[in-house]
């Protein structure tokens, strides 16, 4: 490349875009739909494998999913969790940045959220609008712990070199152990028979409009599909989003174009984890109540890491994605009270769905020697 | 070659600030908690150490083997969970108490292990999946199907107490101070693993298919060229990398004697640190080895204070080894990976 004409990387890189928004779009569809498809056939194999009965495992996951208000609200509030992790790993994947240490983060961001609430509380008056205002403050400190959290690892890859997937993945570790020994110890009220913190106070809560399960309100919903709309905007309109979009496609490219790369790297990492946060106080604030041992706790970002590449790290294909998971995990809860099959078998599923998902060559090849798919690649 | 003699010599020193580090921070403690330091540095803290960074170096031996030829095998920690359920099961299953019975399920770990590898090189080689997706994904299943297994089995996702590998002892020679029970009342496998890391170093210097080897890393066209099959080795070493990564899993069993399957499993991470290990020993066999006797000795030091009576919490002296790793990575990110890593190669006939 010359670099007599500086409009010539701008070029390469529209060009990129545009290639990258259209074009693909079904492929990508149909490999999640395969992915998905291929591997619920092998769990139910296995189910069979294991002596139960395949059909009634797959009824009871429908059963389990959308099968009453309760199941189905159970589904809404695992996907609320779901969405909101997905764009978290979305948007450091579409970057090209690898954090794997969304549920670290999240881990971090809802202890942060239970704790700013906590020690608040007393200085707040109690009541609808003492509520409001603290369920903010608790959303506010989530996502500044979660993003700092995440810039961690994001200065040590940008700066240090330290691979982040390696470093996230330590990260999450030692957020489980610090916060579990937190949660047993120092932060653990005298009268509580289980370890977790203090309750969070009365009014502190997402006000129920529509269903009435205490652990679901519309309004997290909604919050979720809002960060949705903002990231989608953001990433396709905005020149942030475009420079750490490029970034992560055509990195020489985009350093070509002036896009500092440590710095789109920290940024993204922050960006990240700040929407990791937020999960986490979702799930104080919606779900829980309180804080418990974080090993106990769903692990929503991994499996956020699935529901991110099912959407091929796009925002908006991450809602339909997170429905799936939402309802394979609300169908879980379901397994577990109701069937012999071993729960476990549901996250053995997410493994094999990431499996396909990272082999598109596979259902390529399928779709040759099928004939379906017609001409495309 | 000036810059690769550089490096090392760079990551001679840097294992020397981080030996000093250690003992720094030994010092420190003893000072600070009034504790001798012969308390501490034990034979059993050595022996100890050995026990734990033999399943870390059997992994990350395989796991530099695969990256050497150019396949970032990052699934390391999903086939460990797959070895070391492999060989609960077996043991299980087999009804086994015998010391026979351990080894024939380390055996048969290795066996499945190298089953599920061949597959999974498929998808790498064959159809070119994404390694680092596909990595996590064999962590994902072995996160899901090995506490499946474990329920089938047991009922819970934690095994009853199973046969567990005794140590050898030869008479006389344990007697020795200090020495002997190192050497001559030891884990045969820990034996195994210096065997394995010596004879891996061997090949990969000193043998032809060892230049085979970093040759598909570093220039596959050019072995390409020379008449030998690019993907053939490679799919080899991916071969050699989950079946020691699975031998890796069943020694941390075999060790254990009972299968853990809440939440990270009883893996917990080895084989990230696994990755790291190779990393720190610049794809050295025997550096990495080195690396994974640290890695094992801050994990050992958790048990060591505890005997000691200093009043740290166990869990959070169980995260050293993870703090380890990141400092590890921080001071000593910017390896040389080899230059073909992570692309598929295609032949041109």
């Amino acid at each position: 490349m010359s670099d007599s004409d500086t409009n010539r990387p701008r070029a390469t890189l529209d060009k990129i875009a545009d290639r990258l928004l259209d074009a693909t779009l079904y492929e990508r569809i149909g490999i999640a739909i395969g992915s998905t498809g291929l591997a619920l056939l092998i769990g139910l194999v296995v189910v069979a494998a294991a002596g139960h009965n395949p059909l009634l495992f797959a009824q009871q996951l429908v059963v389990g999913s959308f099968g009453s208000t309760g199941a189905f609200t159970r589904t809404l509030r695992f996907t609320t969790l779901f969405i909101l992790a997905g764009v978290a790993v979305a948007i450091a994947f579409r970057a090209g940045v690898f954090n794997i240490g969304v549920q670290g983060q999240l881990i971090v961001g809802g202890i942060a959220c239970v704790l700013s609430i906590i020690w608040l509380a007393p200085f707040v008056p109690a009541g609808a609008v003492g509520g409001v205002g603290l369920t903010l403050v608790g959303l506010l400190a989530a996502v500044v712990a979660g993003g700092l959290y995440a810039a961690l690892p994001g200065v040590l890859k940008a700066y240090y070199g330290a691979n982040e997937i390696i470093t996230t993945i330590m990260l999450n570790f030692i957020a489980i152990g610090i916060v579990g020994w937190a949660v047993d110890g120092p932060l653990r009220p005298d009268d509580a028979r289980s370890v977790r913190t203090e309750y969070l106070p009365e009014g502190v809560a997402f006000p129920q409009l529509v269903f009435s399960d205490p652990n679901f309100s519309i309004v997290g919903l909604a919050l979720a599909l809002a960060v949705v709309g903002v990231v989608a905007v953001g990433m396709a309109r905005t020149s942030f989003g475009y420079d750490m979009v490029t970034s992560g496609y055509q990195t020489s490219a985009a350093r070509f174009a002036g896009v500092d790369p440590q710095r789109t790297i920290v940024a993204t990492m922050t960006l990240s984890g700040m929407v990791a946060g937020l999960v986490g106080a979702v799930f104080a604030i919606m779900v829980q109540g309180y804080f418990i041992d974080p090993s106990g706790i769903g692990t929503y970002g991994f499996d956020a890491i699935a529901v991110s590449l099912l959407a091929a790290n796009n925002p908006v294909g991450v809602v339909p994605a997170s429905l799936l998971f939402g309802a394979l995990e609300s169908s879980g809860s379901h397994v577990q009270i109701h069937s012999d099959v071993p729960v476990q078998l549901i996250d053995g599923i997410v493994g094999v769905v990431v499996l396909f998902v990272a082999a598109p060559e596979l259902f390529r090849m399928i779709a040759k020697r099928t004939g379906l798919g017609g001409d495309r690649r | 070659m000036s810059l690769a003699t550089d490096s090392s010599q760079r990551r001679l020193q840097l294992g020397g600030l981080a030996l000093i580090a250690v003992v720094a921070f030994a010092a420190v403690v003893t000072i600070w908690f009034d504790v001798a330091l012969e308390r501490i540095l034990t034979v059993g803290f050595v022996n100890r150490t050995l026990m734990l960074a033999s399943p870390i170096a059997l992994a990350a031996v395989g796991g530099l083997y695969a990256e050497k030829s150019g396949v970032f095998n990052i699934g390391l920690e999903g086939f460990m969970i797959f070895g070391a359920i492999t060989a609960a099961a077996t043991l299980s299953l087999v009804g086994g108490t015998t010391q026979l019975h351990v080894w024939l399920a380390i055996v048969v770990a290795i066996g499945v292990s190298l089953a599920l590898t061949a597959g999974y090189a498929v998808l790498l080689i064959r159809y070119k999946a994404d390694q680092i997706v596909a990595g996590l994904a064999v962590w994902f299943m072995g996160l899901g199907f090995a506490p499946f297994l474990a329920s089938l089995l047991w009922g819970t996702v934690r095994s009853p107490g199973l046969a567990s590998m005794n140590r050898y002892s030869i008479p006389y020679l344990a007697e020795v101070p200090v020495v002997g029970p190192i050497l001559f009342r030891q884990s045969p496998l820990v034996l195994v693993t210096i065997v394995l890391v010596v004879a891996a170093w061997v090949v990969l210097y000193r043998t032809r298919y060892g230049y085979w080897i970093q040759a598909a890393g570093e220039n596959p066209t050019a072995l390409d060229t020379a008449g030998v099959d690019v993907n053939r080795v490679r799919y080899a070493t991916v071969l050699f990398s989950g079946a020691m990564a699975g031998l890796g899993g069943a020694v941390l069993l075999a060790h254990a004697g009972t299968f853990i399957g809440t939440g990270d499993t009883m893996v917990d991470g080895r084989g990230w640190i696994a990755i790291v290990a190779y990393l720190f020993g610049n794809y050295n066999p025997l550096g990495a080895a080195l690396a994974a006797l640290l890695f094992g000795g801050l994990e050992g030091l958790q048990v060591q204070f505890q005997t000691v009576d200093i009043a740290v919490s166990g869990r959070l002296m169980g995260l050293l080894p993870y703090v380890g790793v990141i400092v590890v990575l921080t001071i000593w990110g910017k390896t040389r990976m080899p230059a073909s890593v992570g692309e598929p190669y295609e032949s041109e006939d």
